[in-house]
Order: structure tokens, then sequence, then C-alpha cells
């Protein structure tokens, strides 16, 4: 009995369960289902809702600001019209349509939305004379002169949501009535009756499922979004009753003209390299190079027979399926009487018209991009920056971007012929950027400059070499009881030694020592033993301490080697540290980003000019004049060859151990380069600074056209006129010597006599020679300099 | 201050903007002047009188001195400059030092007069 209640028990619970269990089993099926179901409707109104608004962030170039007097031929605007998407037209009274004249263009601006405001459109014409602009004038009744025009600025790119979609948001009242009747006749007719699946599809997909053949077919256009919205390559039962479900669920949560325009503008319509191509918006600009509602029947009928497979009748890859498919579409609309029979055989007739370069989408200047993105991501999240909207001004111009590009990709090449380099082994990186505000004009980052891999003018860390020099000669200078431009400094064999270190014997490029040397020299050759004598007496923590100051985070090793760049830094970063010496000692952060605007046209972030003081504007004027002797008399003498001799470049040329790297760094009145080149895998490139990358800067420089070099002499600062060897002070007027600017106070108190048949003073900085006798000696100097530059040139 | 027209369509847009209260896109417009005439010291002042008037007193401070780095022997400009230093200094708490920029603003001025009544002279010769 003790076991027979239990039993008992047990056999009535067990007789009475299986209706019970029934009833909760299917209690909780059922629970569990509309669980799932709750959870497919969250999932699929999140996806609905969300994409809906995902617009990719818009990069643009700086806006072209034209006036009368600016430096710009009609070559130039008419590449500024091509980067603007303008056309060439007969009157050019359409927007972004421009006619050449005799003397110029005329031409049809697009409204644009600045950050500033609205720009509304304007007709204009624009005379060139001796290679500016001479005539700016509204055509009009009567034309009128115009101060200034701001041009649209060229778009350059996006950040994309996602997995890189891009897209051109289209309202449905946007959308031409004949490309939504197309869509509707191939794909899904009974779009606006249907609940969201088409029942004998999906019967006819099932049969087709159950005899083994292929899963396929039967699809709404309300499923193809869900389909679209959940991308994977996967066909199973199990997705398919999903796809049903949610399809269901969005019918029931939205109008047909809400699932209409989100579809028109989330499906897949092609890729372009990284770049998806989502919605008929973009799919119009990407394959016709024109907006939506300016396509010809037969291009709508193209557009939407790709959602069959965009890439099967990707009309560029495969233009007789995409005709095909085509005809096809453009069949069933005449077979649902959507177009008449003439309308039908004239489309058929037409070619199939795509654009053979898509426009610019994924950036063309990925360099740039990267640098942009790298900005952005310290102040936004990233999905804001894929999904609002929002649009970027930056400081790209396109025209230094091209010279940059050109001059690297041009000179590389011929350096690789002229030397018999295997091709295609040098490398290198270009930053430009204004002088006195800092923007980045232009960043190569790559001899390929589309290729949006790595990036060497942010991500390559090559040693420095003798770029470092200035900061070691700037310091020096800022002590001028103690250093002017000729104070003499020794130039003969140093052996360092410092716990921790093996023993350090700088050599010269020459493998010569030269004694006393004046400072200006000293640099102007880059004579590494002086150098590194003048830093460890001026300090090795104190001169790499001042890094920092010129906005480098980066700490080298605290050796007596990086006083010659022993140590590692990206184009980019070096060019931070010019821009302060060309700027007179102000650092202006360089940037790429103006003015962030939202979606909807307010302004949202500035980046406005910041400037710091870091450094007193007479040594600095010193170390201009210096680094302009440079490339008067020193280790960039031949850039002559590329930029005449009155622009007054001052500059420095790096080149490391075993010629790794080579650098050239300089500036002009109007802008701060500097270029790298060297091997990705470091090893030798046989190059100096001279011999390679100032090449390309000379070669860029010379097309860019920039203004002459000539800083305006700070108050603290005088010219003294002085003997160029001796250091010995002359009249004003003695004709021996050499004009070199001074800390006041600061130049040789003790006067010399003139030297009997010198005249009056030659021009600041340039080396007269002594008129009284050619002596053999210095004359064998001379000889020996020449050899040795000839030597850096071609060894 | 210019003799290019569209750096003066520029200033009177900044003038008209700040005239408004609207400091940020005053400097939008003074920043596009400043990319066409980059080394003009009236420019670099504009700015710096503007981020005075936003109590930006350092920033204020760096673009009057960046300003007379462009002035050569504009005294014209550099007595304002030092008068923009002198504010910016008042604000900063800084008497003595607001003092002395005070002292070389006049200083300059005085200079500047005499140019002129120089040039006066010459011209009248």
């Amino acid at each position: 009995m003790m076991f027979s209640t239990p039993h008992r028990n047990k056999s009535r619970f067990s007789f009475n369960s299986p209706g019970k269990a029934v009833r909760l089993t299917a209690l909780l099926l059922l629970l569990g289902l509309s669980g799932y179901i709750y959870y497919l409707d969250v999932t699929i109104r999140d996806a609905f809702d969300g994409r809906k608004f995902a617009l990719p962030a818009r990069v643009y170039g700086r806006a072209l600001e034209v006036y009368p007097g600016l430096k710009l031929a009609r070559e130039q605007f008419l590449d500024e019209f091509r980067s603007l998407g303008y056309h060439e037209s007969p009157q050019a009274d359409e927007a972004a349509t421009y006619k050449n004249t005799l003397n110029g263009v005329e031409f049809t601006t697009r409204d644009f939305a600045f950050g500033d405001g609205p720009q509304p459109a304007q007709h204009l014409r624009v005379e060139f004379a001796d290679g500016k602009v001479s005539l700016l004038q509204v055509r009009g009744n009567p034309d009128a002169d115009l101060p200034l025009l701001r041009m649209e600025p060229p778009l350059i790119g996006g950040i994309y949501p996602g997995h890189n979609e891009d897209r051109e948001l289209v309202r449905l009242d946007q959308v031409p009535k004949p490309l939504i009747a197309a869509l509707i006749a191939t794909e899904d007719r009974k779009f606006y009756t249907h609940w969201g699946i088409d029942p004998r599809g999906i019967a006819r997909a099932l049969f087709k499922t159950v005899t083994g053949q292929r899963i396929e077919g039967g699809s709404t256009l309300t499923q193809q979004l869900v389909k679209n919205f959940f991308l994977t390559p996967q066909r199973t039962l199990t997705r398919k009753a999903n796809e049903v479900l949610m399809a269901l669920l969005l019918e029931m949560h939205y109008s047909k003209d809400e699932i209409l325009e989100t579809y028109l503008n989330e499906i897949f319509l092609g890729q372009d390299s990284s770049r998806a191509i989502h919605g008929f918006g973009l799919a119009s600009y990407f394959y016709f190079d024109r907006p939506l509602d300016r396509l010809e029947l037969q291009e709508m009928a193209t557009l939407v027979g790709m959602v069959k497979g965009p890439t099967v009748y990707d009309p560029r890859k495969h233009p007789e399926l995409a005709m095909k498919r085509r005809n096809v579409v453009l069949q069933e609309m005449l077979g649902q009487n959507v177009i008449t029979q003439a309308q039908f055989l004239a489309a058929r007739r037409k070619p199939l018209g795509v654009v053979l370069r898509a426009p610019a989408g994924t950036s063309p200047y990925p360099a740039f991009m990267q640098f942009v993105h790298h900005q952005l991501e310290l102040d936004y999240r990233e999905e804001d920056l894929r999904s609002e909207g929002l649009r970027i001004f930056t400081t790209l111009d396109p025209f230094v971007q091209h010279q940059a590009e050109q001059a690297l990709q041009s000179r590389l090449t011929a350096i690789e012929k002229a030397r018999r380099i295997p091709s295609n082994t040098l490398e290198g990186a270009v930053v430009v950027s204004s002088t006195q505000t800092g923007e980045i004009q232009a960043m190569v980052g790559g001899r390929d400059a589309r290729y949006a891999g790595y990036n060497r003018a942010i991500d390559a860390q090559r040693q420095i070499g003798s770029l470092v020099k200035p900061i070691i000669y700037l310091t020096a200078l800022e002590d001028p009881q103690r250093y002017t431009l000729i104070t003499p400094l020794d130039d003969s064999p140093l052996l360092w030694s410092q716990p921790g270190t093996p023993d350090w014997k700088p050599k010269n490029y020459d493998r010569q020592f030269h004694g006393q040397v004046q400072l200006r020299t000293a640099l102007a050759n880059s004579y590494n033993v002086s150098t590194a004598r003048l830093g460890i007496a001026l300090g090795v923590e104190r001169i790499l301490g001042k890094l920092p100051l010129y906005g480098i985070e980066r700490q080298p090793p605290p050796f007596a080697s990086s006083l010659l760049g022993a140590f590692g830094l990206s184009p980019v970063e070096v060019s931070q540290l010019y821009q302060t010496f060309a700027d007179g000692g102000f650092r202006t952060p360089l940037r790429a980003i103006r003015t962030i605007v939202t979606a909807d046209g307010k302004p949202l972030q500035r980046f406005p000019l910041n400037v710091e003081p870091v450094a007193p504007p007479g040594p600095v004027y010193l170390l201009t004049a210096a680094l302009q002797g440079v490339v008067r008399e020193g280790t960039a003498q031949s850039l002559v060859n590329w930029l005449p001799a009155e622009m007054n470049v001052a500059g420095k040329t790096g080149t490391t151990d075993d010629l790794r790297d080579s650098w050239f760094a300089g500036y002009t009145g109007d802008r701060v380069a500097v270029v790298w080149v060297g091997r990705d895998d470091s090893k030798t490139t046989g190059l100096t600074g001279a011999s390679g990358a100032m090449t390309v800067w000379g070669e860029m420089m010379k097309n860019i056209q920039p203004e002459p070099l000539q800083p305006a002499m700070p108050e603290e600062v005088e010219m003294a006129n002085v003997d160029p060897v001796s250091g010995l002070r002359y009249d004003e007027g003695c004709k021996a010597g050499i004009s070199l600017p001074f800390i006041k106070g600061s130049a040789p108190a003790l006067m010399s006599p003139c030297p009997a048949s010198s005249g009056p003073a030659a021009p600041p900085g340039v080396d007269a020679k002594p008129g009284a006798k050619p002596d053999v000696k210095s004359g064998g100097k001379q000889d020996t300099r020449k050899k040795n530059w000839l030597q850096r040139l071609f060894n | 201050m210019s003799g290019n027209r569209a750096v003066i369509a520029l200033l009177d847009r900044a003038q008209t903007d700040s005239d408004a209260g609207q400091s940020e896109a005053a400097g939008a417009s003074l920043e596009r002047a400043l990319r066409i005439e980059p080394r003009n010291p009236w420019l670099w002042f504009e700015l710096a009188q503007l981020r005075l008037a936003q109590g930006q007193y350092a920033q204020a401070i760096t673009l009057a001195r960046k300003s007379n780095s462009f002035s050569g022997r504009q005294y014209r400009v550099q007595a304002e400059n030092w008068r923009v230093i002198a504010r910016a200094r008042v604000s900063q708490g800084d008497a003595a030092g607001a003092d002395q920029a005070f002292k070389r603003a006049s200083d300059l001025e005085q200079q500047a007069g005499a140019e002129k009544d120089r040039d006066a002279g010459f011209h009248a010769q």
C-alpha cells in the first residue's frame, strides 16, 4: 500500500496527462510562436524604421572662390567644371552647364546650401587674361560685375553606412511614374492588392522545393524588401517562412506607399568596388550620371531589369544580357498597357546608354578621406557619420591634389628608369598645406593615389634624418648672445659616450670633416658632426623635449643619435613641424575639415583657425633665412632646375642611413609641402633627399605656381653686411659682404675695412666673391663643394 | 585694408554677421577672406578683434601678434593690434601688461601719425 498510493497517484497523473499535455504543449507552442512572431515584428520594424533614414555623410572639397585677379587659367577652370559634373551646352542657361567663349566661359551654377546659408543658381561669365581672371559678371539685363563668386564644392566622397552602402534618397513623388509601373509590371503585379505575400507564388515555390528543384521565386516586392534587409546568401525553408511572416507584419504596420518608397531606396542595384549601390536614386547616377527624373523610358527599364540580378544584368559587364532583360521589361510594360506600342518600339531601338565610368563614389582621394575620417572619429559616433546625412566641408583642393599625385607618379617612374631601379619598387607620400591657415590642400598616400590601402602620408613612420636639424638650429638661434647665423661651429671628429648606448661617432655624408664652419653653412650643407656637437651642447633632452611644442606627440628615444633624426615620423607629422617654421613660429594644427552641417542645412560644428605662439618670431626668421640658404647654396641647390631662384624657397633635405629614406620638406610664401620617397620594405633606394623627394617637390611646386617666400622682418631683427668667410662686419655699402639677418644687438661689432675694389653690397644672402684677389685656396674650395653636391646627386 | 573687392565684400559680410550677433558666421567669412589674402595683417587683426569680442582672450592676443608678424612697417595696424592685446589683458586681469600694451599702442599711433605727416609733407612739396 505504501507503494501503491504513489503508484496510483503516478498512474492517475499519467492517465490524465495526455489531454492536459497536449493543451499545455499547444499553449506553450502558441506562446512560443507569438513570442517568435513578436520577435520578428520588432526586428522587421527596427530594420524598416532604421534603414529608412540611413544617409551616408557627404564629404566635399574646398569651394573654389573666383574673383577678378585670381590666378586661374581657363583649362584649370574647366577641370573644376568637370569635377563638379557640369556639362557643356550651347546656351549654358541650365544649372550645371557651361560653354566656352572667345575669352572665357559662360556658365550657370547650381543651387547649393552652404554652412552659412543657401546660395541660389546664377548665370555667370568669367574671362581670363594672362593666366588670371580678368572679368567676373552676372549675365543679365544688363550684365553686372560681381566681386566674388563661390562655386559649389566638389563632392569627394562619402562615409557609408553598414557594409559600405551608398544611396541617394528619393521621395516617392520624385520617382517617375513609368519606373514604378515597370517595377510592378515585372516584379509584382498584385502589389497594390496583396497582403505582402502571393499565395500562388508561394505554392509554386513550395512545389518546386518539395520536388527537389531550386528554392526560388514567388517573392512580392514586400518580401524582396524584407530579404534585402537581411541579405544573406542562404536559401532555406526557415528563411522563406521568416520572410513570409515578416512581409505580412510589414504590411500590417505600413502603407503600400511607405513600403514602395523604402523599396525604391533600399533595393541593391550594383557594386562599385567596395561600395554597394542601393536604391534607384543612386543607381540612376551610377549608371547614367543623371538624376532619376531625367531618365528615359528604356533607361528606367534597364534599372528595373537589374532587380532580378544586379550582377548578371550589370549593363557595364554584361551589356547583351542587360539589353535582353531590358527588353523583357519593356515587353511586360506593353503587355500591362503601361506603354503604347509606339513607345515600346521606340524604346526597344535605343542603345543601353550607360556612362562608361561611374561618377566618383568611393573617394578618388582615399588618403585625404582617411585623414578626414580620423579627425571625425574624435568627435562623432561612427553610426552617426554613416547614417545622419551629415555634410562635411573639407579643405582639399583638387587642383593641388592632382599636381601632387602627378608629380609623385611621374618623378618616381622617371627616377626608376634613369637609375635602372626595378619599376614600381619606389613608393612615396606627399602632404601640402597652406602656410598661414594650416589647411591641408593635398595628401597622397602612395604612388597609386586611388588605392585605398596603406596610407604612407599618415601610417608610414620613417626615419626623418636631417629634417630634424632645424629644431636644433632654432634652439641655438633663440640664444642670440651665443649663436648667430655666422657663429663658427666645430665640425671636427666627435666621439660621444652615453651610458646604455654604444659610443656614437657621427659622420658627414661626404665622409669628411670640415673644421670650423659657420652655423648657416653647417645647416646648408647638412653637416652631421657639427650639428650633433651643437645639439649636445644645447642638451639632447632639451632639443627632443621641444617636439610636443611643434605638435609632434611621439617621443623619440632619448639618445644623441635622435639629434640626427634616427627616429621615425610620418609625412603628416613632419608637415606639422615645418608648418611652424613656415608661419613665423606660430603653430596652427593641420586641419582637413572646416565645417560640418546637418542633413537639413544647420551648422553643426566649425573647426575655426587656432593659433599658438611656440617660437619667437626673430629666431624663426633667421632659421628661414638659413633654410633659404639650403636651397640657394646647400644640399637643395638643384631645386633651381624646377623653381626660379626668386621663389626664395626655404627647405631641408633628409637622407637616412644606407639611403633608405629620401625626404624633402620646404615652404614657399603660401604653401608648406613634405615629400617622402622610399621603399615599403625599407631597403636602400640609392636616393638622397635631393635626388629623390626634392625632385618630386620641385615638379609639383612648378605646376602649382606658388607665391615667393618673403617673410616680413620682425622688429627685433636687423640686417648686417658681413664677410661671408671671416664673419667680419663691413660698411653697409661694401660689396665684399653679404647681407644677413641678426637679432638686434647680436651682429658682429668689429668693423673691417672694405676691400679696395669693392663697391655697393650684394643683394641679401648672395655670396659675393671677395673682389681683391681670386685666391687659389677659395677657388679650390668652391670646386670641392660643387663636387660634393654632384656626388650627393648622383651617388 | 585691402585693394581686392572680393576681400572687401567678405569683410562687409563679416561685419553684418558680427553686428547681428552671428560671430561664428563672421569668423567663417573672415577665414574666407584670409584664404584669399593670407598675409594681410588687417584681416588677422579683424579676426583677433572678433575673438576678443567672443571672450577668447588668449586666441585674441595670439592672432594680434600674428597680425603684427605680417605688418612690416604698417604702424597703424600694429597700434590696433596692441590695443586688442591690451584689452584682452585687462580681461585676463593683467593690469600691468595691459598698461604696457596700451603704451605700445599709443607710441605706434604717434609713429603712424608722424609717417602720415611726412608723407603729406612729401606730397605737398
